[in-house]
């Protein structure tokens, strides 16, 4: 076992590395660099010369982009090695570190809440609609799922933001922009909470709408195969409770595929929030990621995918881990044939 | 003799997309305390379904156009069709219990042999752990297992033929006065096979249940039934005691099921199968079901299907020439 979950870890550390490395060079080749619309700024603007205002850029961002790419390269992962992420080149003194700090904590909040509503409502909604097969719940229930999992998030927020915000004016959306009320401090209180919740509930509804569908799906086609599994009608032979048999003998059992699914789901936590955050403007880490692209802030987005990769490996190493222990007829131990 | 079970007139029908199977046509049975009687009969000659029957754990599909099924118990007779859910749900394990074929996936994978002991105790009302323990103990014990090992081992962990035992086990724990079995032996290989019947004729003779067994396996059912039935497109065609109906069927499918069976001392030229196939149960022909796969076929069996008719004391045979079939 200790020396299978080495093997595992020291796999996750080259995963990380292998992507951080990709990336790296990957954001590089997108066209346009932050310091050449910086350099024309200063040159119009201020009527520096060319050189003068690159000097300063440079003192400026600590950041050669004339470097050749593979000094640029070995001094990044130096300072990842250290812990350090750099700095951003947008708000020059503010490390990267502080940002991811600040704003993970929210999407973590509100794509972690949504996944868990997701998933119990996919998997409840998923067993009902297996056990009343081919009556109107499981025809209107598919079709519901069907048409939400085929539409994408972002076009389920902008509608959510249109129908509740404009044309019915349900939800004041002036009041529940970014992720807290002016004044309303963090901390363990009723008035946080609610306000916290009140401003994430929007991203959370589409999050919910965009996924619980396919976890429906694949919670009755699970729950279908396992009804008619023989342990099943031999527990019903015996007499079991019908409460019995739907959790620990045919929930149980259906789940077990879901849990792959839901750890990976939990890896992409962090990275499917982009858009949706920057549809509500809430102040998470997606939108945080959305600005950096848009203004190529080269230290921002290589911190914010690292948050990602390391999270989905961590969330698939952790699955792998946790598989053993769900299903018993997995052995992790034993040598692959 | 004292019934345990009276199956009257039941009819059972499926439902499908190419029409409605008349999977069982009013057929009546007892099953006798103390007795074990043995069904026998191709695929699709209904013996599943009176099983299923039974434990009412028919297919939604299946419906019931009339019958009854009742279980007699303490001078009291209930009808098991018409059970309520809660009184259904006790009465199968606790009445009548049910062993599949399938040994190797009749356990739940994600519990321990253990946990599926004790799930079937509670739901039958026994809250102590103490004493299902023992019960069970005492179980594996007999169908030669080591219950410590056992007990805390996941299915997976069993070979078939443990698990098999389990399942005999589990079926008996709440000591059901009628047991069903679904070919209880067909998953298995023949030297497992072997000592499943011997345990099964042991744990008989310890805990004295009744046993109903489908099997198309002729040996199976001469070794361990007191009575057999033959059944043939959803009737009982022949039923008689188990020497009766071996050394003198008479009823023309009994024969040819006992030809198309190779005997140790047979010549193996004497093998014979039955021409033509199963018929269709959406399409029954008109009389004798058989009649067109009989070699005794006469004008009369393709007009009118015969009842059981009276042999001898116990035996009975749905055939008018009874009188005439040898084997």
């Amino acid at each position: 076992m200790r020396k299978y979950l080495a093997q595992r870890i020291a796999r996750a550390v080259l995963t990380i590395f292998l992507v951080v490395s990709f990336t790296f060079f990957l954001i590089r080749l997108m066209p346009g660099n932050p310091i050449d619309l910086y350099v024309q700024e200063q040159v119009t603007t201020y009527g520096h010369t060319y050189e003068q205002a690159l000097e300063q850029a440079r003192g400026f961002f600590a950041l050669d982009v004339d470097a050749p790419l593979s000094v640029q390269y070995a001094q990044y992962l130096g300072n990842l090695a250290r812990g350090n992420l750099g700095q951003s080149i947008l708000s020059p003194g503010t490390p990267v570190s502080s940002l991811i700090k600040k704003f993970l904590p929210w999407t973590l909040f509100s794509v972690g809440l949504a996944l868990m509503i997701s998933f119990t409502l996919g998997v409840g909604l998923g067993m009902l609609m297996a056990y009343r097969r081919e009556s109107w719940i499981d025809h209107v229930l598919t079709i519901i799922a069907t048409v939400t999992t085929a539409v994408p998030n972002y076009l389920i927020g902008i509608l959510l933001l249109v129908v509740l915000g404009v044309q019915t004016n349900l939800i004041n959306v002036a009041a529940i922009r970014g992720s807290l009320s002016p004044g309303v401090r963090p901390g363990l209180t009723l008035t946080f909470l609610l306000d916290a919740l009140s401003h994430a509930a929007l991203p959370i509804t589409t999050y919910v709408l965009a996924t619980a569908g396919a976890w429906m799906l694949s919670m009755k086609s699970n729950t279908l195969g396992t009804l008619g599994e023989d342990y099943v009608g031999f527990a019903r032979a015996r007499g079991l409770p019908d409460r019995r048999i739907a959790i620990a003998y045919v929930g149980r059992n259906a789940l077990l595929p879901l849990f792959t699914q839901l750890t990976i789901a939990i890896g992409f936590v962090v990275g499917g929030s982009a858009l949706i955050e920057y549809i509500f403007n809430y102040q998470g880490i997606g939108l945080v990621l959305y600005e950096s692209i848009v203004r190529r802030d080269y230290p921002v987005m290589q911190g914010v995918f690292l948050v990602i990769t390391v999270s989905v490996v961590l969330a698939n190493l952790l699955a792998d881990l946790l598989y053993g222990r769900l299903d018993p007829r997995v052995d992790l131990t034993a040598e692959p044939v | 003799m004292d019934s345990l079970l009276s199956i009257r007139d039941l009819s059972i029908a499926y439902r499908g997309r190419g029409g409605t199977s008349q999977a069982l046509r009013e057929v009546s049975l007892d099953l006798y305390r103390d007795e074990t009687l043995g069904l026998i009969g191709e695929s699709g000659s209904g013996k599943t379904t009176l099983a299923l029957a039974v434990l009412r754990m028919l297919p939604p599909a299946a419906h019931i156009p009339q019958g009854q099924i009742l279980y007699h118990h303490d001078g009291r007779t209930a009808d098991v069709l018409s059970l309520g859910a809660e009184r259904l749900r006790r009465y199968r394990g606790e009445e009548v219990a049910m062993v599949f074929q399938s040994a190797l996936s009749s356990l739940n994978p994600v519990l321990r042999i253990w946990d599926q002991f004790l799930d079937t105790a509670r739901a039958h009302g026994e809250t102590d752990p103490a004493r299902v323990r023992t019960r069970t103990r005492e179980l594996l014990s007999h169908v030669q297992l080591e219950p410590e090992r056992v007990l805390s081992a996941f299915p997976h962990e069993l070979s078939g033929g443990m698990r098999q035992r389990v399942m005999l086990a589990l079926a008996l724990l709440l000591r059901p006065r009628v047991v069903v079995l679904d070919e209880p032996t067909t998953a298995l290989d023949i030297l497992t096979q072997r000592t499943i019947i011997d345990l099964l004729r042991s744990l008989r003779r310890e805990f004295g249940f009744s046993m109903m067994f489908i099997s198309h396996d002729l040996s199976l059912a001469a070794e361990l039934a007191d009575r057999v039935a033959t059944m043939y497109a959803g009737r009982i065609v022949e039923i008689g005691t188990t020497d009766e109906l071996f050394y003198e069927p008479r009823h023309p499918y009994t024969v040819g099921l006992l030809q198309a069976v190779p005997t140790v001392h047979g010549d193996h030229r004497t093998l014979h199968s039955i021409p033509g196939s199963p018929p269709n149960l959406q399409r029954l022909p008109a009389g004798c079901k058989f009649h067109p796969r009989c070699p005794y076929v006469r004008p009369v069996c393709t007009e009118a299907e015969p009842d059981l008719l009276h042999v001898s004391n116990g035996h009975r045979s749905a055939c008018f020439f009874w009188d005439e079939v040898r084997r």
